[in-house]
């Protein structure tokens, strides 16, 4: 309960220090995943749902969960049991260098189980095309916070299209002014203006839970 | 003469603020995604630091003392209308909406050419609206050109001046050739003003510092708008706030003065709240009020004109919110001296516009205008004689004496769209339904000012030939 409270308090020294504590006394790091970090996770998608969380919070509370994950759960991860759900590319659109949005996403995906490939900002159309092909990625988060790069989601669906990639994977049209309407009009497939929505949509598509 | 007038720093707290952005400049730096564009500022003294230019003091203060105090702003036919750099409250509408709010079903939809006309004649009927902007983005013309094709309305059917913007770096030029095509002289004597926009936090991108030092070249008027987020692309703080986008502005400054010496730059802004739960920006919120009324002062501080995004509005309807926002922004605004406000009609964190609400808000700048311009005290105004005359011997009764009637038109403003009647010669309709009913008599009975036959034929020349390269067939509306 103590690290279930320190990642959601945001409080990612004591996160550590508090896991540390449990694995070295023997816990389980599969159990500390699926019993503590991705419900912990969860009650903050619900705080931040009910509008008690503000983004700031979500961020520190994925970056306790982040520390955790990298520093004791990864070490001991046998194989690659946590990414067991595929690959995921993310990226911010060209001429846009906001990564806010994208980078929540991108912890969230990775509590799930995905491999998130972050191809960061100002990023082609090219360079989103061949990262999907590089990873064999099942999705593609296409993020873009301005409404004057919006249009570059719609040339990166036509890329894939054009490459005969479409099919392969889900594309999510990321950023906080994507709206549904949008995200019918250029053909992708799940509006990403919630991290949490998306990731659920991505889910339900994947047939997982 | 009494008149209101709101100043939010006094001088030392605005030197205060004005030397700490000089610290970031020099100890943070900006980032420039253009090579070429650092190199300007890396060749005449600015160092290079992990990718980001460090710009020293004397670069600045260099810089803030060649830009013009004050910038003489004409209309298209070479008439001057205002003095920028004197708190010319210059309003327009607000800038590049991809939507548009439809009247009858209150939904957003895509604006098409045909609207953009629309906007051009209701504005050039405005009577408080003093200049032009290319508010909305037609969605009925390839994305290549949409920047360029929204001056033509303008040009075509008004004489006011032109708050714009280009979306790359290639359509600069072929939008400064529309408006050269109309006045020859058009940069001796600017009628458009283009507006250039900082990355927050310190970075430049290409397209808007190479915008910026060709305008500068040009020496065509560059509004520098900064637009921290507050809580997301700026620190959350006011202060902090503040000082990032003083230090913003002045680095564009400096880039367009070595562009070009004296180049014509306008202190600009449009802080916005970063929302803390969707990230979404809010325009409207106090906070970002608070930026800007700080920042201009800091204008002031270094003597610039300055413009703001005031007189708009967050919400989705024209409703009581939009009014609120708006009347309160716009007041703030006329009353804190802004040279160029831009904001009127847009709704939806500007990217709906409304036609309607472009209406109600020129009534509102009409009111806030009086409101600005205060009374004087001079002795027919202060009238002692004609209370004197009136209480003594005309019963009391103002309305019979001579004064009111002859000061009667000078004092007072009166809204023509607003309701001010009496319940009995009440319309019983909504103010939003007065509103549409205005717009669509400006659109049957709005004047338009047509440019010579020969001038319209090269102005045609150059829209055709836009459209030829995006390789569609022109729209002409």
């Amino acid at each position: 309960m103590e690290l279930f409270n320190a990642i959601v308090d945001g409080d990612p020294d004591k996160a550590l220090s508090v896991a540390n504590r449990l694995v070295e006394r023997g816990f389980d790091v599969q159990r500390l995943v699926t019993e503590i970090l991705v419900p912990a996770m969860r009650r903050v998608g619900e705080l931040f749902d009910r509008g008690d969380y503000f983004i700031a919070d979500v961020i520190a509370c994925a970056e306790a969960f982040r520390r955790v994950f990298e520093n004791v759960v990864r070490p001991r991860l046998g194989g690659s049991s946590a990414r067991r759900l595929g690959v995921a590319v993310f990226g911010t659109v060209k001429g846009d260098i906001h990564d806010l949005g994208k980078t929540l996403a991108k912890i969230i995906f990775e509590v799930e189980g995905f491999e998130v490939v972050d191809l960061g900002v100002d990023v082609s159309v090219e360079a989103f095309v061949e990262a999907v092909e590089k990873y064999n990625a099942k999705i593609i988060g296409v993020s873009a916070l301005m409404t004057t790069t919006m249009i570059e989601q719609r040339r990166v669906i036509e890329e894939l299209k054009k490459k005969g990639l479409r099919g392969r994977v889900i594309v999510i049209a990321g950023g906080a002014p994507v709206t549904e309407e949008w995200v019918r009009e250029i053909g992708a497939d799940i509006c990403g203006d919630d991290a949490f929505k998306a990731l659920k949509k991505v889910k339900e598509l994947m047939g997982v839970n | 003469m009494p008149r209101p007038l709101l100043t939010l720093l006094s001088l030392e707290e605005a030197r205060e603020v004005h030397c700490k952005a000089i610290e970031v400049l020099e100890k943070v730096g900006v980032k420039f995604e253009d090579r070429e564009v650092a190199k300007t500022l890396l060749e005449n003294g600015a160092l290079e630091r992990d990718g980001r230019v460090l710009i020293p003091e004397e670069l600045i203060n260099e810089a803030v003392k060649l830009a013009p105090k004050r910038i003489e702003l004409y209309d298209r036919d070479g008439s001057r209308v205002a003095t920028l750099g004197e708190s010319a409250s210059i309003f327009n509408p607000g800038s590049a909406a991809i939507k548009i709010l439809d009247y009858e079903s209150l939904e957003p939809r895509s604006p098409v050419m045909e609207d953009l006309k629309r906007l051009a004649v209701i504005v050039e009927n405005m009577y408080f609206i003093d200049a032009q902007s290319t508010a909305l983005v037609p969605g009925d013309v390839p994305m290549e050109i949409r920047d360029v094709v929204r001056l033509y309305p303008i040009l075509k059917y008004s004489r006011k001046p032109i708050i714009t913007g280009s979306f790359t770096v290639e359509n600069l030029s072929i939008m400064l050739d529309f408006a050269k095509t109309v006045r020859e002289d058009a940069w001796k004597r600017p009628f458009t003003i283009f507006d250039v926009c900082p990355s927050p936090p310190l970075s430049w991108s290409t397209l808007t510092s190479r915008n910026l030092v060709d305008l500068a070249k040009a020496g065509v008027p560059a509004e520098i708008i900064s637009m921290p987020g507050l809580g997301s692309t700026s620190p959350t703080t006011i202060a902090g706030a503040l000082i990032q986008h003083h230090a913003e502005v002045l680095s564009g400054i400096v880039l367009a003065q070595l562009a070009s010496k004296n180049a014509p730059v306008i202190y600009g802004g449009s802080p916005l709240l970063a929302h803390p739960r969707y990230g979404t920006p809010v325009i409207t919120a106090p906070e970002a009020l608070l930026v800007s009324l700080a920042y201009r002062d800091l204008a002031k501080l270094i003597e610039l004109p300055v413009h703001t995004y005031m007189g708009l509005s967050d919400s989705k309807l024209v409703d009581y919110q939009a009014g609120a926002e708006s009347a309160y922004s716009s007041l703030l605004a006329a009353v804190s001296g802004f040279d160029v406000v831009s904001g009127p009609g847009m709704l939806e964190f500007e990217s709906v516009f409304s036609f309607e609400k472009l209406v109600l808000d020129n009534e509102l700048i009409g009111l806030v205008k009086r409101i600005r311009r205060g009374f004087d005290l001079s002795v027919d105004e202060l009238a002692f004689d004609v209370i004197m005359d009136t209480v003594l011997s005309k019963s009391g009764n103002f309305l019979l004496h001579p004064h009111t009637r002859r000061m009667i038109r000078r004092e007072i403003h009166l809204p023509r769209i607003w309701d001010t009647t009496p319940r009995s010669r009440w319309s019983k309709r909504s103010i939003y339904i007065e509103a549409h009913l205005e717009v669509e008599r400006l659109l049957r009975e709005g004047s338009t000012s047509p440019l010579e036959p020969e001038v319209e034929r090269r102005l045609d020349a150059l829209y055709i030939e836009v459209f030829k390269k995006a390789g569609v067939k022109p729209i002409f509306i």
